[in-house]
């Protein structure tokens, strides 16, 4: 939103002693954010008013004059000029030779062979509008000679001020309000604004709230006899430098309101208004809006309505036929107030997001929709001295916001602030804000403003939030909290995350990747795989929330192939099983067809070393039976600790694999880490090694074509004796298996005696259970 | 005599040179000071010779026979040190590394700092109800965030978590007060997605509940953890921000600390730059929380960790840090 400093200056008492050009840093640490604050009109200079005395064609062009004007010197000054304006008589901006605009020097120069010493303007020559139809025209009292800048309010400074940071403000969205902050900050006295004196002698208007919970406040009066419809210079700079266009009066004042007060506003032309009645639209009726785009209408949209036709969408935007037309003498005044999320709900379903709305989304006070109609017919009456008041002011306000208070308690301020300040010190800075304050022994009783009691102050802390703004906090100053000591180790789960994520980065040389929560719909369709789900609402693509962790990464397994044949990833994520957030642990291995089986190895040994490492547990497979269509039937291990299952190992079966890559395998793991966190590591005791050396012994076993390695261990866990250490699988070969065993005595070396004495042993039990061993 | 013992020191060194095996070394070991070596023959005709010869030349002999002894021994030693394996020690393997995702380093160097003030970290899901993520943080039902356009609802009623802000409540609920509590996690936006736009990003929240806490305390916790989080100590200031879960709510800005607050292109020319929204927690809140407002008092904040990743390790496109491509990733390593 864009301030003019000139602007809130006339609202503030003796306001030219404020450094408008420095106050706004403060403003950005005590209200809202700056974004910039710019100087206007210093880039021209020597730019008097001036009075057309002659005015002839010029013999050598088709369009221009030579003129001599009366600009307060002895002799009037000839000047060519281009304008179609100029006549005898004429009053305009003259720049005299030695001028600037733009900061370019104005010379003496001839034009088709006659001189021209310095020129007449236009509004845009002069940075104080869009108009270059022709040179400024003054009014006929305007004084001749006088530097414009001071007949003009043209030096100014204008700030652009961050919306965001009004959100929550209703009452900074027009200029008085932004005055009433800097006045407080700057310990000045607002000035109270001009308003004309409405006498309710009169017939009221036909206005009616249909929906009082939607439309707050209906305020409207009529005024006749209006015969000037003409913006007076300085109001058409101000609009200009806060970004808006001057129109015609009546409607320029209806902008000007809003840009003082906040309030919005709309003039209608009286001849059209029956009957006003503020209600909700039908579904599936159209309304063409100002605009002239034709708007699809629901029965959520408030609407402002003539007789029995829509006349305006509330809060939004008016529409074609109730635009003011330039033959009027009569204007019918619209002031009201909505729900804020009403308006906006409407503003966001239609895309039309105006100024008005963006006002009565931050919920504006509903009081003052009368003053904006007293303060506009007192601007109204300036221009047109006839003008007559037409009907009552009248005012359709079924349930009427009161003031309300607050009961702020010192010491809660005290804990806030971190020190106490002065009874006088409170009470002024809320004063200058607009709060009533009562001093009491232990606590202050606050009247909150309307005008601030719509959004933002409503508890003791919202008065504490200004006292500290006002105060400034820039004067806080950071204080530790007391010491406290008490261990508060709540949950561990970050920790652990951390921890295994650590482990498979630099053990494994994993990379870690961020996923979405949702499925990637192109992978799922180019896999062929179907998932129901929780789904997003709204969302017609990448709406399922994923079930399944790695067959979620596969998008990324797939761009990945890419660039790498082989690779492993990891991610730690939620899923949603059973309508229940999840976390688990995935870990994909993708590689070349061929080495199918080295990842698939490497998946058991990364489990197994992950388990032993973090949490000191042996790890057992079972055969998973999958039911999941993309993972193979045939392989897969059910992950178990302590005889519950904590997880799978997946392999994606050929025929989906093909679908992402051809020739590739992929092997998932999915570990529960929920269940995870909660296993508390075993702690081992020490145990007492033998001081007599240990000798190792390597077998190896041909397993019969079509057993598996399953068979040789149930028959090795049934081979006892007391030698035996330990004992490992440490190779095979097609379908040799080499196993070593570490044997020892507590009680002696091991003679040779005793290691045949096992050997022999050993074979027969290996030849009992009909395997065959290379002795 | 002087004179032999001398050139049986230089003719042993010069023969020990030309050996590389310690078999070479041992056979001239038994040739020059072995018991048939010429030294041993000296040695031996020493008991022959005149008391005043002896008194000239016992401890020379003597000395020169230890001497060649250590010669000797230096020279094995010295054919120790080398290895006799082979082998082309120049070659250079890159090797392989693995790594962490960007967002993990930061939020575990965030983490690590809160940990050593004593905040602990807790936890929360990611799909979650619309109680906690809105209600009872204080967020009217007619609020913007609560739009179908910035939030992602579930057809089973619940939705994606806006922001790690409902752990505040959860912790409340578990722990109690006090609390010194925070939170990373990841928080879902319905945000299209562009070079600065993701609609899954990371962010840790933080919480500190106690009797007493001031916004004195907010200011001095931010200090420290973003100085210790920048390296460098830092300058913040408060500014009036809008929060529902926070009254007073502020943004918190830090002194730019490329330009030092002068003005530059990263600060856009105000001094400052905008790093974390916080505030005092507001007493529905702690209500929600099951904590007394009358009893205590705390503050919040909220630390957008993948923004943090980004200013670190200055990421143009945010997007590359959802999208697990591994030619990207693998830079950031493990720290």
């Amino acid at each position: 939103m864009l301030i003019s400093c000139n602007k809130l200056k006339s609202h503030i008492k003796n306001g030219e002693d404020i450094d408008w050009l420095n106050i706004w840093d403060t403003f950005t640490i005590r209200t809202a954010e700056v974004e910039g604050v710019k100087k206007v009109g210093d880039q021209i200079d020597n730019i008097v008013i001036a009075k057309i005395v002659e005015c002839i064609k010029h013999p050598d062009s088709d369009h221009m004059h030579v003129l001599k004007v009366d600009c307060g010197e002895e002799e009037p000054i000839q000047v060519v000029c281009g304008a179609p304006n100029v006549r005898v008589g004429l009053k305009t901006a003259y720049i005299k030779v030695g001028g600037h605009i733009d900061g370019i020097e104005i010379k003496s120069r001839p034009l088709r062979g006659i001189l021209s010493n310095g020129m007449c303007c236009s509004g845009r020559e002069l940075g104080i509008s869009d108009n270059h139809d022709g040179i400024l025209e003054f009014p006929s009292d305007a004084p001749v000679g006088t530097d414009v800048k001071d007949y003009l309010p043209i030096d100014d400074i204008i700030v652009e001020i961050d919306n965001k940071s009004l959100t929550n403000r209703p009452d900074l969205w027009g200029h008085y309000g932004i005055a009433r902050e800097i006045a407080a900050i700057t310990d000045h006295e607002l000035l109270p604004l001009d308003l004309a004196e409405i006498k309710n002698d009169k017939q009221d208007l036909d206005i009616t709230i249909k929906d009082p919970n939607l439309c707050y406040r209906y305020t409207g009066l009529k005024v006749d006899n209006l015969k000037n419809n003409k913006t007076p210079l300085d109001m058409q700079i101000f609009l200009y430098y806060v970004g808006m266009r001057s129109i015609s009066l009546f409607v320029d004042l209806t902008n000007y309101l809003m840009l003082e007060l906040g309030q919005p506003m709309h003039a209608f032309d009286s001849r059209v208004v029956k009957k006003i009645e503020v209600g909700l639209a039908s579904d599936g009726d159209t309304y063409t809006t100002l605009d002239g785009i034709e708007r699809k209408l629901t029965k959520d949209n408030l609407m402002i309505k003539n007789g029995d036709k829509y006349f305006g969408i509330a809060g939004v935007m008016g529409g074609l036929d109730s635009e003011i037309l330039s033959d009027t003498d009569s204007i019918f005044l619209e002031s009201a107030n909505f729900n804020a999320g009403s308006i906006r709900k409407t503003a966001v379903a239609l895309g039309l997001r105006t100024e008005a709305s963006a006002r009565y989304e931050k919920s504006l006070d509903p009081n003052m929709t009368d003053v904006a109609i007293k303060r506009l017919v007192y601007l109204l009456e300036k221009e047109n001295p006839d003008l007559v008041i037409a009907s009552n002011l009248t005012d359709v306000y079924p349930t009427k916001l009161e003031e309300g208070d607050i009961t702020l308690h010192k010491k809660l301020l005290n804990i806030y602030m971190g020190r106490t300040l002065s009874d006088e010190v409170i009470t002024n800075m809320l004063e200058k804000l607009g709060f009533k304050v009562t001093v009491n022994a232990d606590s202050y009783e606050v009247t909150v403003p309307t005008f601030r009691a719509t959004k933002d102050v409503k508890i003791e802390q919202d008065l504490i939030e200004e006292i500290a703004r006002m105060y400034g906090l820039e004067n806080f100053e950071a204080k530790p909290l007391k010491l406290d000591l008490t261990i508060t180790e709540h949950e561990t789960i970050y920790n652990q995350e951390y921890e295994v994520k650590h482990l498979l980065a630099t053990k494994y040389d994993m990379h870690e990747v961020n996923s979405y929560i949702w499925y990637d719909t192109e992978t799922l369709k180019k896999l062929g795989v179907e998932k129901t789900g929780v789904k997003l609402l709204g969302k017609s693509e990448n709406n399922i929330l994923r079930d399944d962790l790695s067959f979620s990464l596969m998008n990324i397994v797939d761009t990945n192939f890419k660039n790498y044949h082989k690779f492993n990833i990891f991610e730690i994520g939620t899923i949603i099983e059973n309508n229940e957030n999840k976390r688990i642990l995935s870990i994909v291995l993708a590689d070349d067809e061929k080495n199918i089986e080295t990842i698939y190895m490497q998946a058991k040994s990364i489990v197994k070393y992950l388990f032993k490492m973090l949490k000191n547990k042996e790890v057992t497979f079972t055969n998973n039976v999958n039911e999941k269509s993309y993972y193979d039937a045939s392989l897969g291990k059910v992950i178990n600790v302590d005889n519950t299952k904590l997880g799978e190992i997946n392999v994606l079966n050929k025929g989906t694999t093909n679908k992402l890559a051809k020739k590739k395998a992929i092997v998932c793991i999915d570990i529960d880490f929920d269940k995870y966190v909660t296993i508390t590591p075993t702690t081992k005791l020490a145990t007492e090694v033998s001081k007599y050396p240990t000798v190792e012994l390597d077998y190896t076993i041909i397993m019969p074509e079509g057993t598996k390695y399953d068979t040789l261990k149930q028959v090795l866990s049934e081979f006892k004796s007391n030698l035996i250490k330990c004992y490992s699988l440490v190779g095979t070969y097609e379908n040799k298996y080499t196993i070593r065993y570490i044997l020892g005595s507590n009680t002696k070396t091991l003679e040779q005696k005793d290691l045949t004495n096992f050997k022999d042993r050993f074979i027969e039990h290996i030849k009992n259970n009909t395997l065959s061993i290379i002795e | 005599m002087e004179k032999e013992l001398e050139s049986l020191i230089t003719s042993l060194k010069s023969e020990l040179k030309k050996c590389t095996k310690e078999a070479d070394i041992l056979n001239v070991k038994s040739k020059y000071v072995g018991k048939k070596s010429r030294i041993a023959e000296i040695m031996s005709s020493l008991k022959e010779m005149s008391v005043e010869d002896k008194r000239k030349y016992g401890s020379l002999i003597n000395n020169t026979k230890k001497e060649m002894e250590n010669i000797v021994i230096d020279s094995l030693e010295s054919l120790e040190s080398k290895t006799n394996i082979v082998f082309d020690d120049t070659i250079d393997y890159d090797v392989e590394n693995g790594s962490l995702h960007p967002v993990t380093i930061v939020a575990k160097e965030v983490t690590d700092c809160l940990k050593k003030m004593g905040f602990t970290v807790v936890n929360g899901p990611e799909m979650e109800s619309e109680y906690y993520n809105f209600e009872a943080l204080n967020v009217p039902k007619d609020h913007p965030a609560r739009d179908m356009q910035d939030t992602y609802y579930l057809d089973n009623g619940m939705l994606l978590r806006t922001q790690t802000s409902g752990n505040q409540i959860h912790a409340m609920e578990k722990y109690g007060a006090p609390l010194k509590v925070c939170s990373p996690g990841r928080v879902f936006r319905n945000e299209d997605l562009d070079a600065n736009h993701e609609n899954t990003f990371f962010q840790v929240e933080g919480m500190v509940i106690d009797k007493e806490i001031s916004i004195e305390n907010l200011l001095y916790v931010m200090q420290q953890i973003l100085s210790e989080v920048m390296q460098c100590p830092i300058t913040l200031r408060l500014r009036p921000g809008f929060f529902p879960f926070t009254e007073p709510s502020y943004e918190i800005d830090m002194e730019c600390t490329i330009c030092k607050g002068k003005g530059c292109a990263t600060c856009k020319n105000s001094g400052w730059i905008e790093i974390v929204p916080g505030g005092m927690v507001h007493p529905n809140v702690l209500r929600a929380g099951g904590v007394d407002p009358e009893k205590y008092t705390g503050f919040a904040f909220g630390i957008g960790l993948t923004r943090l990743a980004m200013m670190k390790y200055k990421i143009s496109d945010i997007r590359v840090l959802n999208s697990g491509d591994i030619r990207y990733l693998k830079n950031f390593d493990i720290k």
